[in-house]
């Protein structure tokens, strides 16, 4: 089978080339007349143009469809994650690592916790309700101004030792630092069916050494009034019930890896393949 | 002679000496072409195409995921199996590729094994059969009629031998052969017969001389297979498509590689993207495709006796614009037919058809024709094979030569059994055809109790046999050969001779009874009886009449724009009379003699533009410059050459292919294996051909036959345009999964579409349709367009290209934006929450991301949304392909007027599914008014 190419020589390509671009004999330019371009510019900006509007109608017309106040699905939010303050992501994971006489260790601790709970001082909260029942706060109609409904006050001396108040440094000079745990917001979610769910922290892999831990508030339970959540639209003032755990016991020099789990029914911490769904893990070492 | 070559005449040599010589020389067989190593064809396939890019992606997902992995980071894995995938996918396609080559080499493998030819060797003193490929320089073998000449043979003793060196010189007519060297050249002398020629008749002796690629034949083989291998036009548009995409491919990559760097993501990530660009951007599955079509498509021709070697052909054919056919064998059906009688001053046609189905195509009740029939069945010695009475008599093997043999089946298949009827009319004398007599003469005693005469038969030349004659049988009674008579005959034969066909004149004469009692002693030698003044009986014409099927396949090609042209070493005027019965020449056409004759002007004052046919003689194309070749090949549309040499049939390829034209060329002999090399498709012969001839073409036809290769343009027609809609249909969702990243790189949205999901696409869900548009059936016009322009008519063209990625392209990504951004919104991200969050929502650290509505979210559970993201991306490019898939199976006919199939799916959430069933349908919409406007207004830009 024989070659079919024929060789052109450079200035053969180039002189092809230069034709191309301007053609003087035919009054081309890149291959059309000059209206011609004109016109097939204008039909790709109608063509573009119509695209964009089918595309903009398309998403105005998904936007009327949807509720302001719930999505539509919550496939992948069965149970809330937990996530823990002060949160420093090394390679490893959340790590806290300080050293006791070296305030410089800790002060970026201290200020994470300082700056996360001016969201639940008594000024950040007033819009809010004093809850007292212990039950969920179920509200079927809009009993907050502007359409919304209304959200239970958390506000951070409800952590009394670990509040930041009492104890500027939360504990983290003495050793016993204090650490805040958060259930993330879903929807409608109904942890714990009627009894309130706990946090509870124990040592990984090591079971024979208990973990001298403080709650508060006590027995480190988010009171059901907090929940259901009603989101954003609803309850645009909500804050998310949080548990402090004092380490009370934390041997000096040591890594330890602790987790902190959500007990109560309804919330999921066995997922292998999410390791902060239901439950928050963490290293801890506490350095002389 | 003996002492040269160590040998003895009447001994041969001795076996020890015979295996000393065959251990230095060799087998006496051509060395088949050399094959490419099967590894090296392996790993061409492993770096083919778009390979070398996928490897490129390969490489840097495992360099990406060496640094993650120096660096401990979290999930450096997922790159590590991403080189992986690509890695399999090369691997995988490559196979594929080269199984399917291998099984189409296969087949002719399989083909080129033939029996094994045996020769008659003396050896030791003794006669042997022994394997040909056994022989050696030295040896003694023996010939005769019908064998295969089994080496070059310098001959030592013959009788009546005569050689078939067609094979050879591309001369039909048989050569006598001698011991009598009469010429210097070895080509020319007589007493040398050629490897692979046959020997006709007679026998002969001779000393083996040369063996295996050391013969004259093998030394020709060897020059073809010199002649290098070009790219196949498929090979070129295929390639010309692979630089197009890999062009697009790594500018866009390039280019968003510099954006994304300097839109300070970090290198590592810019490389990403970068393999995920070029993913999108290759078809992967496409070539692999390819593959399939055509070897799907070769699986056809096969059925329809076209065995294609080389599965690229499959398309060259169909892109042919200029056929060069042989005429014997391949146009006509490679047998002297009688065609035509004289007698009783007129002129009568017989059945020339393969199955003569008319039985009684003429008068018969004349009593001239009852004498024509007896001359015609009794002056003849060929003789049917016995055994073969339950075939049919067109079919049965006959002992005698072309011209015989065609007036023994004619008086087969008219009278019924002749061998009964030459019994009966026992032969006392015979004198056979020589070339100094020119005429064939024999004596009967009749079936006729009544009768003791004796019949004198004799044909031959006519103007010979007129010559001896001087009566005439008309009506059955013998008038004298007046003038007016003579003027007659000469009118009927030259217009038989006109007709290209092969005229013998047949008389006889009854010799008196008292003269040549029943005991006369016959003598041929002194002739001692009358061979003038018989009486003439009639004319019988001959002519190796056109396959049936040969009229329409030529008329097929021209309306589809192929210009045939007919190359034969046969009689011009024979040559013009075929060419003209199967329309290589036309009805209404005229050559320039044709034309001077019409006009009676003499032939250098006609215009020769105005005449549309050509017969070249190989005698005036010795004499032509390559300018007036080009120049007969551009003014003439209808061409024959004849009395053409094989050395010339190269020259006229070449001439035809500095038009530019593809050229396809039919040979069987050695001699032509150098211009089926250099065809662009060299077609050889399965019956006729010579093994070399096989070798150095792309495509062997099974039954010779003419027809089948117009079979094979349209298939090759067919695979084009399907692999176009199967192209045009693969880059369409090239965008849809392109703009993804692009997107993703400028907004930095959740990614839409993973790399992996993109290769599951190209390789999981696309290939099927692919290969389904392959199947399309050929739309109504593919005949009758023609050949597409092999420098404008591309596979992949700037309008396809254009209307694939900026329109129908365009409109997909739309489509299965929409399903992305009704996936996220749905589960609580809307459209603007999702702008510019891709640094957060990568982060491992970040388990608390905020959506719309106030929830919060791991990043396990975004990943899981992610996924969900891809997968209805991945559902929406599908679904939006089945109306890519509806509107690619016509090119220019609406789908309503070829019509529909189905197809149904299963999935999760599967309301996501009709997202994008309104723009599947835009799609289609869109592409109908395309098509409207197209057949509306034709041809316009």
């Amino acid at each position: 089978m024989a070659t079919l190419s024929e060789k052109k020589t450079c200035s053969e390509r180039m002189e092809n080339f230069r034709r191309f671009i301007w053609n003087p004999e035919t009054k081309q330019f890149m291959g059309r007349t000059l209206i011609n371009w004109v016109w097939i510019s204008l039909y790709y900006l109608a063509f573009y143009v119509v695209m964009t509007g089918l595309f903009s109608l398309s998403l105005y017309s998904l936007m009327r469809t949807l509720n302001p106040y719930e999505p539509d699905y919550q496939d992948q939010l069965k149970s809330p994650g937990v996530t823990l303050r002060p949160d420093v992501f090394g390679e490893r994971g959340l790590q806290i690592y300080y050293n006791v006489s070296d305030n410089k260790t800790w002060d970026g601790f201290i200020t994470t916790l300082q700056t996360f709970l001016t969201a639940y001082t008594p000024a950040a909260q007033h819009l809010n309700i004093n809850c007292t029942s212990d039950t969920y706060f179920i509200q079927d109609t809009f009993d907050g101004p502007n359409k919304t409904k209304l959200s239970c006050k958390f506000t951070s001396d409800m952590l009394q030792n670990c509040s930041g108040l009492t104890d500027p440094t939360f504990g983290f000079p003495e050793g016993k630092p204090c650490l805040i745990i958060k259930m993330n917001r879903i929807i409608k979610f109904y942890p714990g069916n009627g009894t309130a769910p706990r946090v509870d922290c124990t040592y990984v892999g090591d079971d024979s050494r208990p973990l001298e831990v403080d709650y508060y508030p006590v027995n480190g339970t988010f009171n059901l009034h907090y929940f259901p959540y009603y989101g954003k639209k609803a309850q645009p003032t909500y804050t998310n019930p949080l548990v402090a755990v004092k380490l009370l016991n934390i041997t000096r020099n040591e890594e330890f890896k602790i987790v902190c789990r959500v007990v109560g029914t309804g919330i999921i911490s066995d997922n292998v393949h999410d390791p902060y769904e239901g439950k928050v893990e963490f290293r801890l070492k506490i350095d002389d | 002679m003996e002492e040269k070559y160590g040998t003895s005449i009447s001994k041969g040599l001795s076996s020890a000496r015979a295996a000393e010589i065959l251990a230095r020389d060799g087998p006496n067989s051509l060395t088949p072409p050399k094959a490419t190593p099967e590894i090296v064809k392996f790993l061409k396939q492993m770096v083919g195409g778009f390979s070398i890019l996928l490897w490129i992606g390969a490489a840097f997902s495992w360099i990406s995921f060496g640094i993650q992995f120096a660096q401990g980071a979290e999930s450096p894995f997922d790159n590590l199996y991403l080189g992986v995938v690509l890695a399999l996918v090369v691997i995988l396609t490559g196979i594929f590729a080269y199984y399917q080559e291998a099984k189409s080499t296969n087949i002719m493998a399989s083909f080129s094994k033939m029996i094994p030819q045996q020769a008659l060797v003396i050896r030791d003193a003794e006669k042997k059969e022994l394997p040909a490929d056994q022989l050696v320089v030295g040896d003694i073998v023996e010939i005769k009629g019908g064998d295969r000449i089994p080496a070059d043979i310098r001959l030592i003793f013959t009788q009546g031998c005569k050689v078939d060196n067609s094979s050879l010189t591309g001369e039909s007519e048989p050569q006598s052969r001698s011991c009598d060297f009469t010429h210097e050249n070895p080509l020319e002398t007589r007493n040398i017969a050629f490897y692979s020629t046959t020997c006709v008749e007679g026998t002969a002796t001779g000393i083996v001389i040369n063996t295996g690629d050391r013969t004259i034949i093998g030394r020709i083989a060897s020059l073809a297979s010199g002649v290098g291998n070009g790219k196949t036009p498929i090979a070129i548009e295929i390639e010309h498509f692979v630089y197009l995409v890999a062009g697009v491919a790594i500018s866009i990559g390039v280019l968003f590689f510099i954006i994304s760097v300097s839109m300070r993501y970090k290198i590592l990530d810019s490389i990403i993207f970068l393999i995920g660009i070029i993913v999108a951007n290759v078809p992967e599955g496409l070539l692999a495709t390819v593959t399939v079509s055509l070897s799907l498509t070769a699986k056809r021709m096969a059925k329809k006796n076209c065995l294609v070697k080389n599965l690229e052909a499959v398309e060259t054919l169909g892109s042919t614009s200029i056929i060069c056919s042989d005429k014997t064998g391949t146009l006509t059906q490679n047998r002297m037919t009688v065609a035509h009688l004289w007698f009783d001053d007129q002129i009568y046609s017989a059945d020339t058809s393969e199955d003569q189905t008319s039985k009684y195509p003429f008068d018969q009740s004349s009593q001239t024709w009852t004498a024509l029939s007896k001359i015609v069945t009794l002056c003849n010695r060929a003789e049917f094979r016995p055994g073969q009475e339950n075939l049919p008599v067109m079919k049965r093997v006959v002992v005698g030569d072309a011209s015989e043999t065609a007036l023994l089946k004619f008086a087969e298949v008219v009278l019924g059994d002749v061998m009964d009827i030459r019994a009966r009319n026992k032969k006392v004398a015979e004198i056979p055809f020589n070339s100094t007599n020119k005429f064939q003469l024999s004596i009967h005693e009749t079936d006729d109790r009544n009768d003791k005469r004796f019949l004198l038969v004799m044909k031959g030349a006519p103007e010979r046999i007129l010559e001896r004659c001087s009566t005439i049988m008309i009506n059955g009674k013998e008038e004298p050969l007046d003038s007016e008579k003579a003027e007659a005959f000469q009118t009927a034969y030259m217009e038989l001779g006109g007709m290209g066909e092969r005229v013998l004149g047949f008389c006889h004469l009854y010799l008196p009874e008292n003269e040549f009692p029943d005991t006369y002693p016959f003598d041929t030698d002194s002739m001692n009886f009358p061979t003038s003044n018989l009486c003439f009986v009639g004319l019988l014409s001959m002519i190796d009449p056109p396959r049936s099927t040969v009229p329409d396949a030529v008329s097929k090609c021209r309306s589809a724009g192929i210009k045939v042209i007919m190359v034969t070493g046969d009689h011009p005027i024979t040559a013009k009379a075929i060419a003209k019965s199967v329309g290589i020449i036309s009805a209404t056409s005229e050559t320039v003699e044709d034309m001077a004759k019409r006009l009676n002007v003499p032939v250098e004052r006609v215009d020769r533009r105005q005449a549309t046919a050509a017969v070249v003689n190989g005698m005036e194309l010795k004499d032509m410059s390559l300018q007036q070749l080009d120049e007969v090949l551009c003014n003439h549309s209808e061409i024959v050459f004849a009395r053409t040499s094989p050395q010339q049939k190269l020259i006229i390829v070449e001439g035809c292919q500095r038009q530019g034209a593809v050229v396809a060329v039919t040979g069987d002999g050695v001699n032509d294996s150098p211009a089926l090399k250099k065809a662009d498709i060299g077609i050889a012969m399965g019956i006729a051909g010579s093994d070399a001839a096989k070798n150095a073409a792309d495509m062997v036809l099974l039954d010779d036959n003419f027809a089948s290769i117009v079979t094979g343009v349209e298939e090759g027609r067919l695979i084009f345009d399907n692999l176009k809609k199967t192209i045009a249909y693969t880059l369409t969702k090239n965008i849809a999964e392109l703009c993804p990243f692009l997107i993703y790189i400028i907004a930095s949205i959740p990614m839409p579409i993973g790399t992996i999901t993109i290769l599951f696409i190209d390789l999981g869900t696309d290939i099927i349709p692919s290969v389904a548009l392959a199947y399309e059936k050929a739309e109504s016009d593919i005949m009758n367009r023609r050949p597409r322009n092999k420098s404008k008519d591309r596979l992949v063209n700037e309008q396809l290209a254009v209307y694939s990625y900026l329109h129908i392209g365009i409109m997909q990504s739309v489509g299965a934006f929409v399903t992305y951004f009704t996936v996220y919104a749905e589960q609580g991200f809307l459209p603007t929450t999702l702008l510019g969050v891709r640094v957060n929502w990568e982060s491992n650290a970040i388990n608390d991301f905020e959506d719309s509505y106030g929830q919060e979210w791991t990043k396990y559970q975004r990943t899981y949304l992610q996924w969900t993201g891809y997968t209805a991306f991945f559902v929406s490019i599908t679904i939006q392909q089945v109306a890519d898939l509806i509107i690619r199976k016509t090119r220019r006919n609406s789908i309503f007027q070829q019509g529909l199939f189905r197809t149904s799916f299963l999935t999760p959430r599967f309301q996501y599914w009709f997202v994008a069933v309104p723009f599947a349908i835009l799609i289609w919409v869109y592409d109908e008014v395309r098509k409207l406007f197209i057949r509306r207004y034709p041809g316009s830009k």
